[in-house]
């Protein structure tokens, strides 16, 4: 059924159909809209959930470790702040194989305080082991966080979805509300292939000789490998039931493109006018929108870009000292590709700022006269 | 598992089993540790080398009250509503609750710990409804005796110090007679005290167990002098414990007219049931509780009273709060004047007084005053009382020194003839403080210091009471004494600092409900009503059980290692000190601080 719905409540609905067994979370803003909805579900019998409140979201995570260890389905969201606090059982979420989800809404962090957009939250998690999945609207929000259910318990590693503070979340637009029996087709209960079990008790987790450590991390590193033909998969069953599909990446007139624009987030819809409108005047423009972060689609990336002339990635974050994050990715993807068209890498967005049509128009044509980077990145709009 | 060959061996993984599980899952790789065998071989308390302990301490209350009574024990009783063992647990160092409970200035109240977080805890209110509980279900205590010895004991007056000296000593296992002068027992709380702060029933029921315990209390009989020689041979000690009933000399021409009357005995006489109104004003001169206790009497007797107070109210003995209540209730207070001289005028009564002024203040902010030059005046008034403070009636209470060797302790004074019966002197003849718990402290000290007399010798007697103290001292332990659980605790006293009060949640102080300032004026009602269960368990919960476990569990809670053990059906909690890795965490996480780090000896 559509509805007009928020980003936040869209995750909420998800997380509902996926009949999750455990929530904790902390609230922060912009996550708060989703864990208010969850709370009134667990509170009025709409979810037959558990809702744990914590004093924090360090133990919220570690509220659901617990939970998800005992064999039960587990959401958390939360944002900035909450996420880095977080970060040392994110590693253990990994680590330790289970399959926890979590809606993640982009904000950036403090000082100076500052509640609106950024992705350096998410991306500085990026070596946690966490699948990262990066939303451009609603309806896309809903349909990651089922996938990222059917994905987690396949591959036992957990999922981020990741959404934009207030262009996302807050933002009230048409989502189809799936009815409960099609989720259901889809996304079957969860059936653990380990778990905390009284009767035959048991520890996970504990010390472990060097070798067996490192088979250990080669494993996730094996399963992560795997994400990428399983989540094609998933995508497969998912379209046969809701005529909807996303990709790992979305390459958007890339065939033909001299040059492609890399983006993520809600920036790839104001791109994709943006080069509605360079294609009507002639201009030979493409679009990459990058949706998996973690696995990184390398190959699919590659092969995206294989015929353009120089790539522009838009990064709504920072790694100090480096450049963008998404930019440093997409280098280090073509670094061994047999083309290796040159990479242009543009700050823009940072801390919610807007990223017009005008200012990434204004990329395109930065890019296109411009022969080769003078810098690894140019801050726009500053 | 079992442990052994198979549990060293420790984690296995697991990967295979679960890989089989799934056939649509073969693909993925779940390589993870399991184990199923115990880490119990897994020894870490040798890796301590701090070691926690259990390790009870003082609280304050406990050491300020003179009686020694174990405040945090009997509040952590109470509030689980274990009644009856609270009230054993008062009756083991104090046989005067109900009494107690009414009249005590209450000093653990005014040191109580939580005063630094929100208010002191209504320990006397609690202690009375654990008297009015025993009393309302007529309860037995249980209390530990030691056995019968062969020396008898002789006790002159049944006031305080002199019933506690001999409810002592039948728990040392001593037979003891008590004789008494009035027709019966209980000395000042018996006529002394007005009936509006300490019913006779509240004080019968004192002594119901106090006679229960079988001491012999024999009432009307006066002794004299000569009683001290004729006990030789009756009696092998006599405690002395006769207390002030005179009242001390003015000094003032007029003094000896028949309308100036001696407080005390006047308390006394309405006691006696042979005053039944008194009206017009009168003067009382004296600033002590009796001057208090008689002003208030006058004017439940429809009288106006007048007290006349040579320095300021702030520097009066009496209990401040009595004070509070007598202003409330209409007592008129003079502040600064001296007596000089009464004198009789046409039906009525001249005082003459001489205003004083603070020359300067002592260390205590006391006052020390001087006649301020020409600044006399005087005030018609129908009637004079004195209570100027009290001496005891005959001088033979007090020892002469002539006795024999006398050895003298904090609140009795024993003397040894070398023949005859040993003599102790005690209660406000040697007491600086004159209070009922002060009072107690004296027998309980006599009690101690002759039961160590027979059985240790003189020499023994400083040495075993110092093992007795309570905190800093004075008070002293009886459980102690006895050889009970107590003596386990250790002497610091804990203060606010060094409590975890992150444990602990505001919460006010009972209201005590009391009469209507109305009902007061006509009527020698007992001015403070009981209060119910549910309340005397709320505020005895509010207590923080400074220093003693009171079975919280943080320590268990807390401990990373499971070490604490909580033994079932009992307060005991132990530490494994094969596992315990000692963090400290639970010494730190204890609310009341009965538990102790200490360093390993290497």
């Amino acid at each position: 059924m559509k509805r007009v719905i928020e980003g936040s409540h869209a995750v909420a609905e998800a997380v509902r159909l996926a009949k999750v067994q455990v929530i904790s979370a902390y609230p922060i803003t912009p996550q708060t809209h989703i864990v208010e909805i969850l709370s009134e579900y667990c509170a009025n019998g709409t979810m037959n959930a558990r809702f744990l409140r914590v004093e924090s979201e360090h133990s919220a995570l570690a509220a659901l470790i617990g939970a998800q260890s005992c064999g039960v389905r587990t959401f958390t969201a939360t944002a900035s702040q909450g996420l880095a606090l977080m970060h040392e059982l994110l590693h253990w979420t990994s680590g330790a194989r289970l399959p926890i989800v979590m809606a993640e809404v982009n904000r950036a962090l403090a000082p100076g305080w500052n509640i609106w957009t950024d992705q350096t939250d998410s991306l500085a998690q990026r070596d946690t082991g966490w699948i990262q999945i990066y939303c451009e609207d609603g309806q896309e929000v809903l349909d990651s966080m089922l996938h990222a259910y059917r994905l987690a318990e396949r591959v036992y590693l957990p999922v981020m979805v990741v959404l934009d503070a207030f262009y996302l979340s807050h933002t009230y637009e048409p989502v189809d509300v799936p009815a409960e029996e099609d989720v259901d087709r889809f996304l079957p209960p969860y059936k653990p292939r380990f778990q905390v079990d009284t009767e035959n008790p048991c520890a996970f987790g504990q010390l472990v000789p060097p070798g067996a450590y490192m088979k250990m991390r080669h494993n996730i590193a094996a399963a992560m490998e795997e994400t990428l033909r399983c989540l094609n998969e998933i995508e497969n069953e998912f379209y046969e039931i809701f005529r909807r599909r996303y990709n790992a990446v979305e390459a958007i007139w890339c065939d033909d493109a001299e040059i492609i624009l890399v983006t993520s987030g809600t920036i790839t819809s104001t791109s994709r006018l943006v080069l509605k409108s360079l294609r009507e005047r002639g201009e030979k423009a493409g679009i990459l929108k990058m949706r998996l972060f973690r696995p990184f689609p390398l190959a699919v990336v590659r092969k995206a870009v294989a015929h353009a002339k120089k790539i522009a990635v838009i990064d709504r974050n920072f790694s100090f000292g480096a450049s963008g994050i998404f930019a440093q990715e997409v280098r280090a993807a073509l670094c061994n590709a047999p083309s290796r068209p040159p990479v242009f890498g543009y700050i823009a967005g940072i801390g919610g700022l807007d990223v017009t049509a005008e200012l990434i128009e204004e990329i395109y044509w930065k890019t296109k006269n411009t022969t080769f980077p003078e810098q690894e990145s140019i801050w726009m709009g500053i | 598992m079992k442990k052994g060959a198979e549990g060293v061996r420790g984690s296995q993984c697991i990967m295979e089993r679960f890989l089989r599980m799934s056939e649509a899952n073969t693909a993925i790789p779940l390589f993870l540790p399991c184990s199923s065998t115990s880490t119990e071989s897994n020894k870490t308390g040798s890796w301590r080398f701090l070691r926690p302990l259990f390790d009870e301490k003082t609280s304050p209350c406990s050491a300020a009250c003179p009686a020694g009574e174990d405040i945090a024990r009997i509040e952590m009783l109470t509030a689980r509503g274990l009644f009856k063992e609270a009230w054993e647990t008062i009756l083991r160092e104090n046989p005067f609750p109900s009494v107690c409970g009414r009249v005590c200035p209450h000093p653990c109240e005014g040191i109580c710990n939580r005063r630094e977080f929100d208010e002191a805890v209504a320990v006397h209110t609690v202690e009375r409804f654990l008297a009015e509980t025993a009393s309302r279900y007529d309860l037995k205590p249980k209390l530990e005796k030691l056995n019968a010895k062969k020396h008898k004991i002789a006790v002159v007056g049944a006031g305080p110090a002199g019933l506690s000296a001999a409810y002592f000593l039948v728990y040392l296992g001593y037979a003891c007679d008590v004789f008494e002068g009035a027709p019966e027992p209980g000395g000042i709380l018996r006529w002394g005290i007005p009936l509006y702060r300490l019913p006779l029933s509240a004080l019968r029921n004192d002594l119901s167990h106090i006679e229960a315990q079988g001491v012999e209390i024999r009432a009307g009989q006066k002794i004299r002098q000569d009683f001290i020689r004729e006990a030789a041979g009756r009696y092998d000690a006599v405690f002395l414990a006769c207390g002030h009933s005179h009242t001390a000399e003015l000094g003032i021409p007029g003094e000896t007219l028949s309308t100036v009357i001696e407080g005390l005995s006047f308390l006394q006489r309405i006691r006696q049931g042979e005053i039944t109104s008194l009206p017009g004003l009168s003067a009382i001169i004296g600033g002590g509780n009796t001057a208090i206790d008689v002003a208030r009497s006058i004017i439940r007797l429809g009288g106006r009273a007048l007290i006349v107070y040579r320095r300021r109210r702030r520097d009066m003995p009496a209990f401040a709060p009595e004070v509070q209540m007598a202003i409330e209730e209409g007592v008129e207070l003079k502040e600064l004047v001296a007596p000089l001289r009464i004198a009789a005028e046409s039906g009525q009564y001249v005082l003459t007084l001489q205003e004083m002024e603070v020359s300067h203040e002592d260390s205590h902010g006391r006052a020390s005053v001087l006649p301020e030059e020409g600044k006399i005046r005087e005030i018609f008034v129908d009637r004079v009382f004195k209570a100027t403070g009290a001496q005891p009636a005959e001088t033979w209470f007090k020892p002469s020194g002539k006795e024999g060797t006398v050895m003298t302790m904090t609140n009795a004074m024993l003397v040894y003839p070398g023949k005859g019966p040993v003599l102790v002197f005690g209660g406000d003849l040697v007491n600086e403080t004159k209070s009922v718990a002060h009072a107690v402290l004296s027998g309980k000290q006599a009690a101690m210091a002759l039961d160590t007399f027979f059985q240790d010798g003189m020499n023994a007697i400083l040495p075993r009471l110092r093992t007795c103290v309570v905190g800093q001292g004075p008070a002293l332990s009886m459980e102690t004494y006895m050889g009970g659980p107590r003596r386990f605790r250790n002497p610091h006293i804990i203060s606010h600092e060094e409590l975890n009060i992150d444990h602990f949640q505001f919460q006010s102080r009972i209201t005590q409900p009391r009469l209507l300032r109305e009902e007061r004026l006509v009527s020698f009602e007992e001015i403070d009503l009981k209060i119910s269960t549910n309340l005397a368990i709320r505020e005895a919960d509010r207590c923080f059980n400074c220093g003693i476990c009171n079975q919280c569990d943080n320590c268990y809670m807390f401990c990373p290692d499971i070490a604490v053990i909580r033994e079932k059906d009992g307060e005991l909690r132990r530490i494994n000190y094969d596992y315990c890795k000692g963090c400290g965490l639970c010494v730190v996480e204890c609310p009341r601080n009965a538990m102790t780090l200490r360093e390993e000896e290497l």
